[in-house]
């Protein structure tokens, strides 16, 4: 990272201003890159994708147990045939939708975790989705996430400038919400430009708007301080933002909701933005009736959506630089229910597309004969996979965010 | 006890709670008339004027004629904006947003536009029977899938959904009651587009639940609900997220709960009471809301436009996440600061330079605003009252750079700063 320095100093040198460190959207392309990382630190170059399956995806029909009679038995009319599915070995196979996510796998990228719950599992949709996004079981309504606590903790180093953003949500996730750090949420680039009047100066634009907007003091959480640090991060994030031009790329999006999102994480990747956590939802898990065609549509958007922007980022160079990693609220019920659906149920299996090399089986298969309350129990807290992230991959002290230790898997170095 | 006065500002920050909006006429009326008389007018029905009732037909019959949950939308719009009831409204919507339902799923602008309807009749009426007729309106039936719950196979979806969100709140029901009360409302099916009880598909067996053992049907388990005392709890907190503050204190959940007990779920005199008293006027129940987007878009169109271009204003709020009739999940809006994040923000801010200059969703009349020309009054009308020092010198100076001879042209540019401060989402 000596270039990195290199550049610093340059930088500095040109501007002649310490300050000049502070105003991101002003600076040039050459530097931004360096700007979110600590000098002579490699780690901080990498970026994590976390994708939501909002929902609750049903993981025994996302990664079959194909050989095993208490699924079929439980499932006559919606169970994935063992010939239809795409088999990984002789106990799993994935959903017929997923043959991108089979291509991973057999490049060695795609590290399934499977099992993956917390104790005393809530099958509300709201309180489940606040439970992955907090990472605090024990707390009734927490008010930060882990993605936003991670962030407090970087931005208050000296050099680590790491940023994140939300990706086409309708609202800011509680995942990304810190004590302090409040990442813009971009729903769609257009609706991400600020209406000028041409020549004037009013409003955002009137030299008197920013000390009519003091920064808050860090320990202040009152919502004037919250609409505070909004403004402000949305003003900074909306004039680095101008900057992003829509570039060519060879890759072939399809027209999902899910892939125009993952187009743009891919053109802010190519920016070279301080962006390092992006934080993208896909919608419609939740399969009460006739689930069958629906849950292959949203796992065929899915696995094309991934297979397009990881091939974008492999032609861009960044295939060692990004993890992408998914998570839905709860799988759901081992037993059918009497519309060919599934209710809500609890312990289910994630993915993670890493760099190549580390793909493979973690956590442990949890069994389908001895069940609490008609679902599995969870064998691999999914905290572990957030630590996972946090320590090995984003190097961030997953202690000290999540409250606990717990053991990181193998599927980042 | 009452507040000791009842001036323009305690005025404002009522009318901004109670309705959608505030034009500074409706502050004047409401000094002039003192707060019980104001009270007593908000919360008895007001009749309305030839002209609102033709619109409102003529609208009403167009939705209902073309199908389209659009023109819907704006028929509810236009009476959010000019009913004579605006309170009524405002509760409409606090039941649209504890019921949510969505168009969406339900596919069918009559029976939106009835269940909203029930609303509206029932809006500060009693709760129980607003419950129970919920329990039975057709576009409920569809969107929480009472039509698939029968007898072999119960559908959980209603059952847990009363519990979860409609009267008790996570914590104060077990799973096995939600199994147990999904049996007591299975048949109630939807047949000639109206409730229908389908015996053959009712289990009629012996069912469990709070510990109470009985061959329950699906209005008992709603009376089962209403007799928990968590119930009322649950009330007092949807009530003081509508209309007190995003986030109530253990002592306004124990005061409002103990009021709605006290009137057995009659909504009116809760209401009345809260209004009433002081503390609803103390410090920190002012600004102590975040604007939902009908009030930030409602809040300017009231005092400023004329001759509203509705699609223009339906599609803001969608996109600004407050899309009427098709709420983003049966939770509802979460409102407080869920509203915000950047792309909300950023639309915020364009929807107001938009209005404000290019007379593209409105026409702006600046007439009732003569008085921002005063840092003062702008204070009190934008940002609730008087700001830190370092923003109201801020301000001062903004005046003194947007002075103009012609004084239309200084208020639309005093305007656009005002509403792009962080202070004015809030209220």
């Amino acid at each position: 990272m000596t270039d990195c320095q290199t550049t610093r100093r340059e930088f500095l040198r040109w501007t002649g201003s310490a300050t000049a460190l502070s105003v991101g959207g002003l600076l040039p392309q050459v530097w931004s890159r360096c700007q979110a990382a600590e000098p002579g630190d490699s780690i901080n170059d990498r970026i994590l994708v976390v994708v939501q399956l909002a929902g609750g995806n049903d993981g025994l029909n996302t990664l079959v147990p194909i050989d095993n009679d208490d699924y079929y038995k439980a499932r006559p009319g919606i169970a994935i045939g063992k010939g239809s599915a795409l088999k990984l070995n002789d106990r799993l196979g994935l959903h017929p939708s997923l043959t991108g996510l089979r291509e991973f796998w057999d490049a060695g990228r795609l590290a399934i975790v499977e099992g993956v719950g917390y104790p005393q599992p809530d099958r509300s949709h709201f309180r489940s989705m606040d439970i992955w996004h907090s990472a605090q079981p024990q707390e009734p309504s927490p008010q930060t996430g882990w993605i936003g606590r991670s962030l407090d903790i970087s931005q208050s180093r000296q050099n680590d400038r790491r940023e994140a953003a939300c990706i086409g949500m309708e609202k800011q996730p509680l995942a990304c919400i810190g004590n302090v750090a409040l990442p813009p949420t971009i729903q769609r680039l257009e609706d991400f430009r600020l209406k000028q009047t041409p020549g004037q100066s009013q409003g955002l634009n009137s030299p008197r708007w920013s000390a009519a907007v003091p920064k808050p003091e860090t320990v202040d959480a009152s919502d004037l301080a919250f609409l505070r640090r909004a403004s402000q991060t949305t003003l900074s994030a909306a004039r680095q933002l101008e900057r992003l031009v829509d570039q060519q790329t060879s890759s072939q999006y399809p027209t999902s909701e899910f892939a125009r999102k993952l187009r743009l994480i891919s053109q802010m990747i190519a920016a070279d933005l301080p962006t390092r956590i992006y934080y993208v939802s896909l919608d419609g898990f939740d399969t009460h009736s006739q689930q069958l065609p629906g849950h292959a549509t949203l796992l065929r958007e899915l696995s094309e959506g991934l297979t397009a922007f990881l091939s974008d980022l492999e032609e861009q160079g960044h295939t060692q630089r990004v993890l992408v990693t998914t998570f839905s609220e709860f799988g759901r019920r081992v037993a059918e229910n009497g519309s060919l659906g599934t209710d809500h149920g609890s312990a289910s299996v994630l993915f993670n597309v890493v760099p190549p090399g580390r793909g493979g089986l973690y956590g442990a298969p949890p069994s389908l004969s001895d069940l609490e309350d008609g679902d599995p129990k969870f064998t691999t807290d999914f905290r572990r996979v957030y630590a996972t992230l946090l320590d090995h991959w984003l190097q961030l002290p997953a202690t000290e965010i999540l409250s606990g230790t717990y053991a990181p898997l193998d599927f980042v170095a | 006890m009452k507040p000791s006065t009842f001036g323009p500002a305690e005025a404002f920050h009522l009318l901004k709670r109670v309705q959608f909006g505030v034009h500074p006429a409706e502050v004047d009326l409401a000094v002039r008339e003192g707060l019980d008389n104001t009270l007593e007018r908000l919360l008895s029905q007001q009749p309305e004027s030839a002209e609102f009732q033709s619109t409102d037909q003529a609208l009403r019959t167009t939705a209902l004629a073309t199908g389209n949950i659009q023109d819907l939308k704006i028929w509810w719009l236009v009476r959010m904006l000019t009913s004579a009831n605006p309170l009524r409204e405002k509760l409409a919507l606090g039941w649209h947003n504890h019921f949510a339902t969505s168009h969406a799923k339900v596919q069918s602008v009559p029976f939106m536009l009835a269940q909203n309807e029930l609303f509206r009749t029932h809006a500060w009426g009693e709760f129980p029977a607003l419950l129970h007729a919920v329990a039975r309106d057709p576009a409920m039936l569809i969107w929480l899938d009472g039509n698939a719950n029968r007898k072999r196979h119960p559908n959980e979806n209603f059952a847990r959904e009363v519990m979860e969100l409609f009267t008790l709140g996570i914590g104060h029901y077990s799973e096995h009651d939600i199994q147990e009360a999904a049996r007591a409302f299975s048949g109630w099916h939807l047949r000639d587009k109206a409730f229908w009880f389908n015996a053959t598909q009712h289990d009629a067996t012996p069912k469990t639940i709070f510990g109470h053992t009985g061959n329950y049907i699906g209005s008992e388990v709603l009376d089962l609900c209403l007799a928990q005392p968590a119930c009322a709890q649950f009330l007092a907190g949807r009530l003081l997220r509508t209309f007190v503050t995003d986030r109530p204190t253990q002592s306004q959940l124990a005061t409002t709960s103990q009021l709605i007990t006290q009137h057995r779920y009659h909504i009116a005199p809760v209401l009345r009471t809260i209004f009433r008293d002081e503390e609803f006027f103390a410090a920190p129940q002012r600004q102590a809301m975040i604007k939902s987007p009908l009030d930030y878009v409602l809040g300017l169109l009231r005092p400023l436009g004329e001759q509203i271009h509705w699609r223009r204003v339906t599609t803001v709020l969608a996109n600004l996440g407050q899309d009427l009739f098709e709420p983003p999940s049966v939770k509802g809006w979460e409102g407080g600061r869920h509203w915000i994040q950047s792309t909300s923000l950023i639309l915020r801010w364009n929807f107001a330079t938009e209005f404000l200059t290019s007379q593209q969703i409105a026409k702006v009349n600046t007439e009732a605003f003569s008085s921002l020309s005063e840092v003062a009054d702008a204070e009190l009308w934008c940002l609730g009252g008087t700001p830190e020092p370092q923003v109201h010198a801020a301000l001062q100076q903004e005046w003194q750079n947007t002075t103009s001879a012609d004084s239309s042209h200084a208020t639309i540019q005093r305007l656009q700063f005002l509403v792009a401060l962080p202070e004015y989402q809030l209220m």
